[in-house]
Order: C-alpha cells, then structure tokens, then sequence
C-alpha cells in the first residue's frame, strides 16, 4: 500500500508539471495576451512596453515558467512583496496573489461540494438502493420517473427557477451568498443552501439511477444467488455482498465528481453569483490572466489526482479482489 | 484617450467621464418615461449641452448643499459584475474605479453638478478652480486650510507635486496622461525616471511648490483645460509619506468621505465613513450613509432580477457601473414602480465605423456607406432605444458643441439607410472599390454589428468581406497602421467636456502611429490647422472652431461614419433616496445618495 501511494504521488507531481507546461505554453501561444488587453485603445509601442515590464511579461518565456515552477516550491518575491510558497504567482488582473486568491475563495467551493455531496450521496444512493430492493414496486416507479426527470433538468434552468421562487417573487430567503461558518454558522447555512440544494438534486437524480442499475446488476451476480441458496436472508445478503460490489462504480463517478468539483462548479456558482474556483477560472480565461489561469488549472487537477489515488484505495477496501499493485 | 471598449475590454467597462448631460436627457424616472422620446431629449440636450464653468472660491467651500429629505445610517449594497481595474488614483481612468474615487479621493479640482444639469468645475482641495496667468501657460492653486487624509495628516502641496511626480514612475502604466505629457512631453518618463521616489523632482520651472499652500504649474503652451483635466480620478492625491509604490493599488489612503475597511478584488470591498474627512471643507461630496458593501461577480442580468424583485436587502441596493440587461428592459419599463427606480441618461459615447484611409481612398465609397448604414437595426442590438439613439453627426449629447440638428447624411430622417443615395454614389464606382473587408470583435454584440452592416452595405451593392479580431486584441489589431481592414466599429466619449479629448486624439494626423487612436489615419492639413488654433483658444472662443472642425471631417474628408450615441440606463433599490444620473460620471450620482429608511 505504502508503495503504491509512493509511487502514485511522484507520478502525480509529473502529471501536475506537465498539466502546468501545457497550460502555460499553450497560453503564452493564444493569438492575444494581457498586456495588449490592459494597453486597451490608443496602446503605443511604449505603453505596451512599459506594461510588459511591470507584469513580468518582457522576460523569456523559459524564464517566465521557471520563475512561475519554482515560485510553488520556493515562494517568490514581487513588487508589492514576498509570495511565500506554495507561490502560484500574482494575479495580473487584481494585483493580488493567486494562492491566497484561490484559498480565500475554496471554502465557497468546499462547502457546496460537501454540501452536495452529503445530499446526492444519502438521497440519491439511499433512493436508488431502496429501488432497487424493491425493484418493480412503487418506490421504485417513483424513484426511477423523478430521477429521470430530474436529471434532464440543469442547474443554469433549476437555479434561476428557484430563485425565482424563494428568493425574487416571495422574498423568503436572501439572495445566496458565502458567510464563513466561523463567523456565522446559521448565515453560512442559509446562504448556501438553495445553491447546494440545486446543484445536489441533479446529482441526487443520476446517483439514484446510478445506484439502482448497479446494485440491480450486483443482485444479479452468482455468489448473491449462491449466499441467498444457503439460507441467507434478502436483506442479510443484500447488505452484506450486494451493496459493496454496487459501490465500485458509485465511488469511481464520485471520485470524479466531487474532484471536478473542487476545481469548480462553475455553473452552480455563476447561476447563484457566488465568489468560488469556477469563477475565479472563468474569470482568470476571461481577463488573460495567466498566472490566475494555471494557479486554478493546477489547483484543480491536484484533486483529480488526489481522487484519483483515493478512488483506487477505495476499491481495494470495497471488493478484495482488487490488489492494489 | 477614451475608449468605448476599454482597458478592461472583455468586461466592457466604460471609461470614466465627464460631460455635460442635461435633466432631460439624463434623469430620475418618474416612472412614465417609455423612452419613445429620445428624439426629443437629443433636442434638448442640445440647447442645454453647454461647457463647464469654472467656479471661485465661493463656489468651491463646503459644505455640499443638502439634499432635501436626505437620512443618515445605514449600508448600501453595490451590485457589479466585474472586479475593480486598479484603486491606485493614478492607475485610475475607467469608470468602475472612477466611481469609487468619487468616494475615497480627492483631486485640486473636481466637477459639481446641479439638478438643472449645469456643471461646474470647483476647488476640491484648492480653494478654487484655480488661476491662469501667462495666457494660460501658468496655473495657481492654493490648498485649503486643514484638510486631512484618512489617517489624519494634513495634505500640502508636497503631496500635490508627489501625486503628479509619482506617474512618471514605470509602475503606474494605466492612468491618464495627459498632464504628464503637457508638463515634460511625449518621453514624460525620461524627465523622472524614478516618479520622485529617488528624491529628486521635476525642475520649478514646470511644477513649484513655493510654500505648503501653492501649487504652480508651468506649460509651453496654454492649457485652458487644466482645471477639468486635474479633476480626473487620475490626478488624485497620493499623501507622500503614505505611499507604498505598487502595493498602493489595493491599499490607498482614503482623502474622501469614505474609506476602504475590507478589499478582495474580484469578490467584495467594504466602504465605511473616513472620519478625517471634513464636509466644511467639500462642496460636492456627502457621508449620508455610513458605508457601502460592494458584491462583485454579480451579473448584469441577476442585478436587473435582484433590483426587480426588490426584495429584503435589495431595498438598499444599486447598481455601480452596470446597467439593466437588455433582455429584462421591457419588465422594467412596463411596470411604474419599478420604472421610477431607474436613472437614464446619455454616454459621452459615439460608435462609428471608422474607414481606415489608407485603403479606403475613394470619398464617394465612404460616403456611400454612411448614407447606407442601417442605423436601427445597430441599436436594436444593443437594446433599443435604452440602449441608443441615431448618431448624425461626431458629437455626443453630452459634449459641448453638439448640435443635435446637425444631420448631413440624413440619417435621423432615414435611420435605416438612404439606400437610393448610397446606390446613386457608387454609380461609377469600379467593382473592385466596392469589395470592403470590415473586421469585427468575436463578441455577442460583434456578431449583431456584422450582420447589420452586411446586411446594409450588400443591399447598396457592396461586396462585404467580414473577417472575425480576437476582441481582447481587437484595439492592437485595428490599431496597427498596415493592418488588413478597410472599416471597423470604434467608439469613443470626452475625458471631459471639451471637443479638444474628442477631435485631438482620434482626428489628429500628428497621432497616426501604431496604437495611436487615430484609427482612420486622418492626416489632413485643414483639420490639422483648425486643431491647433482651438486648443489655443478659450474654451468658448474654441466652440466655434471646433463646430468647424468636425463640419470639414463628416463633409469633405468622412473618415468615419456616425452611427449610434450610447445610453445608460440603470436601477436601484425602493429604499435608496437621492437618486439621480450624473452627469459626470455618465451613472447614478454616487455621492449624491442616502438610505430613506436606515
């Protein structure tokens, strides 16, 4: 186990290098950069000079991503100060650091993630385990049709018709927004929830569909015949085989789910205006941004990694037939 | 040097202005206003439209006149889309940061307004709005007794010669330029390399500060604009001691009525009152409320909805530099109270298409796209008649000098193109003169402005050749003096009221040069002659130059064809009092507001 993760660790500090170089360079190769951006109209060659040089930009590319590599392990020293490491560079667009832009911003990230993540996981594969323990039933015609409906729906359709209705026609509820749990929790609770809720009740209905096919199929395997031929009960059988065997395919789509996640629900958070990594994307492609742009790219792709690994180590404890090698 | 789209392109920020709008045109909705009368307000904003006066002291010492009805206490929300540019003044020139320098800097002179739409130029922290001499070659100002920066020390003119000596340090690159280059020229930089950091200083014979209460300022020739252009959030005042070079721009000290308690650019910035500041010593700003809460990332779309519904906190909301979304204009206007919520007013803004000389050498070619340009069908694009009205001419509604009759092309009469005109003039015109290649920004609104001029110009016989600019580097593109095109959309509005920061920067055939914003490369020797002799006149005796000026441009040279004035129109909350357009800053008068109910 110990030289797995070793293993993967390394190859997921290569893996985050060459996602950094490619982002960069590919950058660094669009037809428009930021300096002609902020040089904007009436820009003379002096002006766009003068720009160049105070983000940084007249120096060599090579040393530009050096200066931007190393600045992760090192810290970096800017005009406006030091940038202690891990230094993802200063925001050409704010002015201000990129690492602490992006930690101010992850918990509005965080908390929909594991607020939709408590949501889609209890309500959507606790439904879709229920349907399928009581396939042809009720329940199940009922579980199958909303999720089916639900998840045709998206979050840029379901948020502005919610808000719509807790928000601008009745005024039941704020507008959404982030308050630090710290400073108040009943504030964070409120301001985050129509978000969650929404972004969680797509997930909840493909996690119910997802759960249900799964465990129907993990029903239909022949050591959960032969356990039930020895005189096992259903619900003994169902809890004890079935269920592990049906989380395999769960925990892979939730390891991917929940990494893109934390590198932005951008929808979720442009439909509900909320300050979180997939704006700060949006925005960073938007303005040029360059250091913005790979502070976010390598913040994201370090929980793909991340989950990646997690995502492995948990088949070895779900079915113990994976070997972890 | 003001661009439509400007530095911020992608975000369409709008370049700070100043202008001279009037009650009709620019005003608090009553609630009835279904704007099918901008024809009219252009007319009255033509007879008001009347250049700035230049107060004395009197008109210069504070208090501000009290708004009738106005409370104190409370917190007003501010909705923006995108982060602020720069809060460093002299990295200041667009709107969204210049809105905020209206609360937290002070500058020598700034612009008061009335409700009658007159505006003035006043001492800020001058005691007037200053004293020419030498024909205008010489300034004076004196500073007013006592006033502080937020941390309580007094400002002399050490800090004035410091806040001008500090821009031509390389680290300030985004704000105006023009007093830099009118003291030491085009090379400004050369003249301080270090911006004064280094302890040395600009030669007395350009910026003297004989005692801490004067500040004299020597040109090479007459500057009869000074006091308007000084008024620029630009030209804010940096106290020496306070200033911490480039960490400056998020953290500045406070001189205005409010200051800065929290900043995280891009996401919030909390305004609270600045105690230091003194409204006996200010003749334009209030300190009704005791701060505002700004919410960036909020879009154009969920403000128009939040500020709709007015629901809960909402009540004390406004929108900053962003106006209601087009597609939600109807909801607005169509429901009274809601609709007497909003302000409106004219931009300093004239989008044209701009002829590139160099390739479109044919008078009649050019003549016969103005008169063909479907003027209607462009503003549709941009939101009706909230969103603009018919340019006939270069000169906008809030400039002075704009005549609102003055139509050569016909176009208020045929908005959507005199086609039989237009065909009339390419009569002789050879077949490969009429293949015209016109580049647009990869843009929603880019795309609706391709197809209404393809459309119009095919119909006249045109064979239109669109090719698509990355907008980011749609300015760079165009700006290039070989570049590829023959026409592309550009606008452009007064620093401030003055012809002179309209015909100057984009007519000037001195200023054809690779990024210059003489986009047509106009270099006629007429022109050239009428500009010189009106930027050495008074304001007053300018206007008729000018009148000419732009007469000679539109008729004998066209080196672009006017298309559509813009427009603002924007909301707030049914709590907010005070609310009105300004003039100035083309938005809702932000020092002019309270909460009814804190």
């Amino acid at each position: 186990m110990l030289q797995f993760i070793i293993r993967r660790t390394v190859g997921a500090v290569v893996t985050l290098f060459l996602i950094g170089a490619v982002t960069f360079f590919l950058f660094v190769a669009a037809p428009s950069d930021y300096a002609s951006l902020a040089c904007g109209k009436d820009c003379s060659p002096q002006r766009l000079e003068d720009i160049r040089q105070a983000l940084g930009l007249n120096l060599p590319i090579t040393q530009q991503f050096w200066d931007f590599m190393s600045g992760i392990f090192v810290g970096r020293d800017f005009p406006t100060g030091h940038c202690t490491a891990p230094c993802l560079g200063q925001s050409f667009y704010s002015g201000e650091m990129v690492w602490s832009t992006i930690m101010d911003r992850f918990p509005t990230t965080l908390t929909l993630t594991a607020g939709g993540a408590v949501v889609f996981l209890v309500v959507g594969v606790g439904a879709g385990m229920i349907a399928a323990y009581r396939r042809g039933s009720v329940v199940d015609k009922v579980a199958t049709s909303a999720s089916m409906v639900l998840s045709s729906f998206q979050i840029y359709l379901l948020g502005p018709i919610v808000l719509w209705i807790f928000v601008y026609s009745t005024g039941w509820m704020e507008n959404p927004g982030y308050v630090p749990i710290t400073q108040d929790p009943w504030g964070w609770f409120v301001g985050m929830l129509l978000p969650t809720l929404v972004m969680a009740t797509i997930f909840t209905a493909q996690y119910t569909r997802m759960a249900r096919s799964s465990m129907i199929e993990q029903l239909a395997e022949e050591h959960v015949r032969t356990a039930r031929a020895k005189g096992m009960s259903r619900k003994y059988v169902f809890f004890r085989y079935a269920w592990r065997g049906a989380l395999i395919p769960i925990v892979t789509v939730l390891g991917i789910d929940l990494s893109s996640m934390l590198g932005g629900a951008v929808v979720t958070e442009l439909t509900f205006s909320l300050q979180g990594i997939g704006r700060l994307a949006v925005d960073g492609a938007i303005h040029k941004d360059l250091p913005m742009t790979m502070g976010v790219m390598l913040f994201g792709a370090f929980f793909i990694l991340i989950f990646n690994i997690l995502t492995d180590i948990a088949y070895a404890w779900i079915d113990p037939r994976v070997r972890l090698s | 040097m003001k661009s439509f789209s400007s530095r911020r392109a992608q975000a369409i920020v709008v370049a700070f202005a100043a202008g001279s709008l009037v009650l009709t045109g620019c005003s608090e909705n009553k609630g009835s206003d279904t704007g099918a009368n901008s024809k009219k307000d252009q007319q009255e904003a033509s007879v008001q439209s009347k250049a700035v006066t230049y107060a004395d002291a009197a008109g210069s010492t504070g208090p501000a006149e009290d708004i009738a009805g106005a409370e104190s206490g409370g917190t007003i929300t501010v909705y923006q889309e995108a982060g602020l540019s720069h809060l460093d003044p002299g990295q200041i020139y667009v709107s969204d940061a210049g809105q905020v320098a209206n609360l937290l800097f002070r500058r020598l002179t700034q612009f008061q307004e009335d409700d009658k739409g007159n505006v003035s130029v006043v001492g800020d922290l001058a005691t007037d709005s200053g004293k020419s001499s030498d024909g205008g070659k010489t300034w004076t100002f004196t500073l007013k007794d006592d006033v502080k920066d937020a941390k309580g020390n007094v400002i002399t003119s050490a800090d004035v010669r410091h806040s001008v000596e500090r821009l031509y340090a390389k680290f300030i690159f985004d704000g105006p330029t023009y007093l830099q280059n009118w003291l030491s020229g085009a090379k400004y930089r050369d003249a301080l390399p270090k911006g004064g950091f280094d302890g040395k200083h600009l030669p007395k014979s350009v910026l003297d500060t004989p005692d801490d209460k004067t500040v004299i300022f020597h040109f090479d020739t007459p500057r009869q604009d000074l006091p308007q252009t000084l008024a620029m959030a630009g030209y804010a005042i940096v106290p020496a001691k306070d200033d911490t070079k480039e960490k400056y721009d998020t953290a500045p000290v406070a001189t205005g009525p409010y200051k800065i308690k929290s900043y995280k650019n891009g996401k919030s910035l909390v305004l609270v009152k600045n105690t230091n500041w003194d409204p006996k010593t200010d003749s334009v700003r209030h300190q009704y409320v005791d701060g505002f809460n700004f919410q960036f990332g909020v879009t154009e779309s969920t403000q128009t909805k939040r500020l709709i519904a007015d629901q809960g906190g909402d009540k004390n909301a406004i929108q900053f530099t962003g106006g209601v979304e087009a597609t939600q204009i109807q909801d607005v206007i169509k429901n009274p109270s809601v609709n007497k919520r909003t302000v409106k007013g004219y931009q300093p803004y004239v989008m044209q298409l701009t002829f590139n000389l160099d390739r479109v050498k044919n008078l009649k070619v050019r003549q016969a796209v103005t008169y063909a340009l479907n003027s209607k069908s462009l503003i549709a694009g941009e939101g009706g008649v909230y969103g603009g009205d018919v340019a006939p001419n270069y000169f906008a509604p809030t400039l002075p000098g704009y005549e609102a009759g003055y139509d050569p092309y016909g176009r208020l009469k045929t908005p959507q193109g005199n086609i039989a005109k237009a065909k009339e003039l390419l009569k002789d015109v050879p077949a490969a003169e009429k293949k015209v290649v016109f580049a647009y920004g990869n843009t929603e609104n880019g795309q609706k402005r391709k197809v209404a001029i393809e459309d119009a110009l095919s119909k006249v016989g045109f064979d239109v050749v669109s090719k698509e600019v990355d907008a980011a580097s749609y300015y760079e593109q165009i700006g290039k003096l070989k570049n590829p095109y023959d026409m592309y959309v550009t606008g452009w509005g007064q620093d401030w009221p003055s012809p002179s920061t309209v015909i100057t920067p984009i007519y000037d055939g001195d200023q054809v040069s690779d990024g210059a914003s003489n986009y047509s490369h106009v270099n006629d020797p007429k022109v050239q002659e009428l500009i010189k002799k009106a930027l050495n006149q008074k304001p007053e005796e300018a206007a008729a130059t000018w009148k000419e000026a732009q007469h000679y441009l539109l008729e004998k040279v066209v080196p672009a064809a006017p298309l559509w004035y813009t427009k603002q129109f924007q909301l707030s909350g049914s709590n907010v009092g005070g609310t009105r357009y300004s003039s100035v800053s083309s938005l809702l008068d932000i020092n002019h507001l309270f909460l009814k109910k804190s």
